[in-house]
């Protein structure tokens, strides 16, 4: 199952919804939450800090979300992480663009708490599968 | 009663955020006017809209997500090169973000907004195929709001329905679209009737304000576009402020409180209060210190290690205390570009509305201010903005026969000039006429011949100040509400500021506001008046010098010095005061204010300090800016040098025989005059 003590990075240029998103992660327990407003700011983060989860909007400055996935993927002391994607386009190509890049779920704007445990859920599952 | 019940802190949040991006896509709109095809711009509108419709989502504000969406596509496609941005979906877009702000200010009210007008939607869905011309424009413009698709006609009689809003009866509301909605929902609070019933509504509003239709005689620039008056530009652009005002049609209550608790919070960079957190730690840290010298030097360790121990940490202390003061300080800073941002796409809303071509100049914007006054300074900026693209810039036709660019620049500048911010609203029009002026005051019953004879330029200009005056027409545009410059200079006055006017006929007229930088502390000078100490504002010092009797000359029945070429009046502090002068003064202080500079004559100085001022709210004698308390425990007034001057006026200065008593004590340190 999912510690909650997990270290989880939140990346979204809009404070607001770094914010709701924190929110929706303390309703389900996970309150060791950092935050980064770039894909820039995120990768630095990142480095210096022992994250064990990473959930980032996709469009934003300096470095976008999918930049950030596809950065994350490339750095060998990363790449094992689990990213999770947030955005509001439910296009079919942006979906396909993410997995391709790598993103272990992708969650469509606005969600709620359970969509978001559900994600969540999935990808705990997975990852328990890799790592046994 | 909210709709947002259990969601108020997130949605103050995202008004005060998304209010924020807002602003900085309307500005950014205006400069995309200017560069269509820049990518960069495009590519932030695009991220603007899109971050406002993700956060929206999460309030489920359904209307304002589905207005975003459509925007941000069509900027999916404008950036990405498959549309081309013309003027007619360039006002779509500016229609759209006038309907967001309209939204936000449903969702400030705890209510969910209603559906943007059916026309504006309707015009963004066809831009985003491609197929909104000015034809379309036309067709979804005079149409009635039932019908499913436009008649894309030729597109050829643009300029026929110059000014809809101003036909008397059954005005054809859809032909003013959004504009009506956003009004009869501004103005009644109430939410906007159903779109069918719009007409109902804003043909039985008297309060609608009839275009004036002889503002557009260019007409070419602005084919499509409801007129508005200024007032509703403004109010559009900035919502809440410009409404809540005497006069205007009282907003609901729960609205009022919303404000209240929206003004007094405030962001500060995390660095910045990490920046608090971390000097509160070391100052803890040296207190501990001095509490163990303490322990010690009481139980009777005082040898000279300890005293130097002693000596480092009270040093340390004073640093650190006056690097707290001023982080403290810093987390009310703010860069007053935040509210700059906004006037832009007034300005051009404005400029567009009367057929001028004007662009705003922005400069000086990282320029930081206490939070405080960049919300009181909103309006007054706001009423210069306007009276400068309204009065100061001439219509196209004045500006062609002049042989001036037809483009006029006004300049929003701002910067630091000591311990003061200077704000500068500056046009390039045709300047204000003293002469007019007068006349127009002497008309009006505000001066007597008299006193308009005596008056010199300056004083002319400073009638527009005056509660009543008013050009004959701006009546037209204030509508009534006796919102004028004498508001300007009271709310000015408010924030310890003062507002002056430079103008040069065909050149421009200059509004010129000089604020204090914080109301908290302030760099000072001690002087002395016999013992009594007493303090100046140290930016207002250039040098000081001592004063050599022989180098006092006398101009004009006047004590001056030329210090450097420049000849300066010899001003005795204790003249200023209404002193005796019964010493010669041994030291000048070369000091400016504002143009004038002068040499304030003391008896001594006794160093720098930074004072924290202590206002006197309730008693303030005249030319004293407040208290504040010495090293010693010594009360020491701080002197309003301004004040002083402007009490004293014409009679400050003094004849060089007043200043130099002829027959001094002899003092050694005075053998120049001894000799």
């Amino acid at each position: 199952m999912s510690d909650p003590k997990m270290k989880i990075l939140v990346v979204d240029d809009f404070s607001t919804m770094r914010r709701i998103v924190r929110n929706l992660l303390k309703e389900l327990g996970f309150t060791n939450v950092d935050e980064a407003e770039d894909g820039a700011v995120a990768l630095q983060k990142l480095q210096g800090g022992d994250f064990e989860f990473v959930v980032t909007d996709w469009n934003m400055p300096n470095m976008d979300g999918l930049t950030l996935l596809q950065s994350i993927r490339k750095t060998p002391a990363l790449k094992h992480l689990p990213v999770l994607m947030i955005t509001a386009e439910a296009k079919k190509e942006n979906i396909i663009a993410a997995a391709q890049a790598g993103a272990s779920g992708y969650i469509v704007k606005p969600f709620t708490a359970a969509v978001l445990s559900e994600k969540l859920q999935k990808i705990f599952e997975k990852m328990g599968k890799t790592t046994a | 009663m909210s709709d947002f019940a259990g969601m108020e802190d997130l949605l103050q949040d995202f008004l005060i955020e998304a209010g924020d991006l807002l602003s900085g896509v309307d500005n950014k709109l205006v400069d995309l006017e200017r560069a269509p095809n820049d990518r960069g711009l495009l590519n932030e509108i695009f991220r603007g809209f899109h971050t406002i419709k993700g956060g929206a989502g999460f309030l489920n504000a359904t209307e304002l997500v589905t207005l975003c969406h459509l925007t941000e596509n069509l900027f999916d496609k404008l950036r990405t090169g498959e549309l081309d941005l013309s003027s007619e979906i360039m006002d779509a877009i500016l229609d759209a973000t006038g309907t967001v702000r309209v939204m936000f200010r449903s969702l400030e009210q705890g209510v969910q907004p209603k559906a943007a007008d059916p026309n504006l939607i309707e015009r963004l869905e066809l831009a985003l195929q491609g197929r909104l011309d000015a034809g379309a424009v036309q067709a979804a413009q005079s149409k009635p709001v039932v019908e499913e698709k436009p008649v894309s006609s030729g597109g050829i009689e643009l300029f026929t329905d110059p000014a809809p809003a101003a036909a008397p009866t059954p005005a054809p509301a859809p032909a003013a679209g959004p504009d009506w909605i956003a009004l009869h929902h501004a103005v009644s609070g109430q939410p906007a009737a159903p779109a069918g019933s719009v007409a109902a509504a804003a043909s039985s509003k008297p309060a609608a304000p009839a275009a004036p239709a002889s503002t557009n005689p260019g007409g070419a620039q602005v084919p499509v576009v409801a007129k508005k008056t200024p007032e509703e530009v403004i109010k559009d652009a900035v919502g809440r402020r410009a409404t809540d005002r005497p006069g205007a049609i009282s907003a609901p209550v729960g609205r009022r409180e919303n404000e209240r608790q929206r003004d007094t919070s405030i962001r500060v960079d995390t660095a910045r209060l990490d920046q608090v957190l971390n000097l509160s730690g070391e100052i803890g840290l040296t207190k501990n210190r001095l509490n163990a010298l303490r322990s010690d030097i009481l139980s009777g360790r005082n040898d000279s290690e300890t005293l130097h121990a002693l000596d480092l940490a009270v040093s340390q202390l004073d640093l650190l205390v006056s690097d707290l003061q001023n982080a403290v300080m810093k987390t009310r800073m703010q860069p007053i570009g935040r509210l700059f941002q906004k006037y832009p796409r007034i300005a051009r809303d404005l400029a567009r509305n009367m057929g001028k071509d004007v662009e705003l100049v922005l400069e000086g914007e990282e320029t930081e201010i206490d939070k405080t006054m960049i919300e009181d300074l909103a309006d007054p900026i706001i009423h210069l903005i306007r009276n400068a693209v309204d009065h100061g810039i001439e219509d196209p036709v004045e500006r062609g026969s002049t042989g001036k660019p037809l483009k006029s620049i006004v300049k929003l500048q701002a910067q630091q000039e000591g311990d003061h911010i200077v704000i500068i609203v500056a046009d390039d029009g045709r300047g204000m006429n003293p002469e007019r002026l007068r006349a127009k005051a002497l008309e009006k019953g505000l001066i007597t011949d008299e006193e308009a004879n005596s008056m010199d330029e300056r004083q002319s200009f400073n009638l527009v100040f005056l509660p009543g005056f008013s050009t004959a027409d701006q009546v037209s545009d204030v509508s009534g509400r006796g919102v004028g410059m004498d508001v300007v200079r009271t709310n000015i006055q408010k924030l310890n500021g003062s507002i002056e006017i430079r103008s040069q006929a065909n050149k421009g007229t200059s509004f010129i506001i000089s604020l204090p930088l914080t109301l908290a502390i302030l760099p000072v000078l001690l002087v002395r008046l016999g013992d009594q100490p007493f303090a100046v504002p140290l930016s207002m010092v250039r040098e000081i010098l001592p004063i050599d009797p022989e180098a006092v000359k006398e101009v004009g029945g006047r004590a001056t010095m030329v210090i450097r070429g420049e000849v300066l009046p010899v001003l005795p502090l204790s003249g200023l005061l209404g002193w005796p002068l019964d010493r010669t003064p041994e030291y000048g202080v070369l000091m400016q204010a504002a143009e004038l500079s002068f040499i304030l004559a003391i008896d001594s100085f006794a160093g720098r300090e930074d004072a924290v001022i202590k206002s006197l709210d309730d008693f303030r004698p005249k030319g004293v800016a407040g208290v504040t308390t010495l090293a010693n425990g010594q009360i020491v007034l701080i002197l309003d040098m301004k004040e002083l001057l402007g009490a004293a006026g014409e009679q400050r200065g003094v004849t060089r025989r007043t200043l130099i008593r002829e027959a001094p004590t002899p003092k050694p340190d005075q053998k120049t005059l001894a000799a």
